[in-house]
């Protein structure tokens, strides 16, 4: 599981409609590991990947009182794509699908 | 009409048909979702059989029910002034799929309520049976209605004019024309082939496909026009002097 964050973040929802809510690390880490194993990682490979990226989104998020579900899979994404492209691909594409 | 013209337009209609993108973007997105889930392979396959025969038999209900109407309401003698309004709806689909079918920016966003492209979303990530990927099929035709519904008008206009025999073979034509990408892009997921790359080639070739789309239409509606509408017309002026 990925690390826990000792501050609340609170993450503005996309279109503003939505209230905003706190960050939930698993719930990161479970989207970055469903891209990974979308595009075939094997399952281990995929919970390290999701693990590495979310710390370090939470590491980003340390010095923000409150960020956008936009940038966080905007920096998810910057440094999924380090670590798997075709993940990060995937991840970016997901809201521009249909 | 001969059989061999009538049949060529079936043909076209659903090449035209087969170009328009919004359920494969849907089997790809429910794909996507199934395999990160962890999905068997077995009922990953079961889920793309499932999609993909929600969307042909939807296709053929709404063939068949075009077809039906026309022939109730005109018993297939086709007035000459439904032949002119359907190859205007053709051409202007046509233009309107050059200028509108993508929304700008990333990706493959189609130009369709993005209430039901929201719906579709939802739907495909909660989809977890083959009976619902069925169900999500079979809705996810009405989503493209607006672009599909000419291609759809046109072969129900054509196939009344065919003996029962060919009706069938024309609505299994259509059907199976229609949704040859559907077939290609579910065996390229079942062979084990990654959704990222399905996804690049469809975003790297989304002009393309709008391009070919709209011109087929627009190719499709002019030669309708100079066949059922100016060519009758001609004949009629000529017979008459």
């Amino acid at each position: 599981m990925p690390t826990t964050h000792s501050k609340a973040i609170d993450i503005v929802k996309r279109s503003g409609k939505r209230p905003t809510e706190p960050f939930n690390a698993d719930k990161l880490h479970a989207s970055i590991q469903a891209s990974c194993l979308s595009v075939r990682s094997p399952d281990g490979e995929a919970h390290g990947i999701a693990l590495a990226v979310t710390d370090a989104v939470i590491v980003w998020l340390e010095t923000k009182p409150e960020v956008t579900s936009h940038d966080i899979r905007r920096i998810a994404s910057h440094h999924l794509k380090k670590f798997h492209p075709e993940a990060a691909y995937l991840y970016e594409q997901h809201k521009h699908i249909i | 009409m001969t059989l061999t013209s009538s049949i060529a337009i079936i043909f076209l209609a659903a090449l035209i048909h087969a170009s328009f993108q919004l359920s494969v973007s849907v089997l790809t997105l429910m794909s996507g979702h199934s395999i990160g889930k962890r999905t068997a392979h077995a009922k990953l396959l079961r889920m793309v059989f499932g999609f993909i025969l929600g969307v042909a038999i939807m296709t053929m209900l709404l063939v068949s029910f075009s077809a039906t109407i026309v022939t109730h309401v005109f018993d297939a003698k086709i007035p000459m002034v439904l032949w002119a309004m359907t190859c205007g709806v053709l051409v202007g689909v046509g233009v309107s799929v050059w200028r509108f079918y993508y929304r700008p920016g990333k990706g493959t966003t189609l130009w369709i309520p993005r209430d039901m492209a929201k719906f579709l979303n939802d739907r495909s990530k909660s989809t977890k049976q083959s009976s619902e990927a069925f169900g999500l099929g079979l809705s996810t035709l009405f989503a493209e209605l607006l672009f599909i519904g000419a291609p759809i008008v046109l072969t129900s206009l054509v196939l009344v004019q065919l003996s029962p025999t060919w009706q069938l073979g024309g609505i299994l034509i259509y059907t199976a024309v229609s949704s040859l990408p559907l077939l290609i892009v579910g065996a390229l997921i079942g062979s084990g082939h990654k959704l990222s790359h399905i996804q690049r080639w469809r975003e790297s070739n989304k002009h393309f496909l709008q391009f070919a789309a709209g011109s087929g239409l627009l190719v499709l509606g002019v030669y309708v026009y100079i066949d059922q509408v100016i060519s009758t017309t001609v004949t009629a002026i000529v017979g008459g002097l």
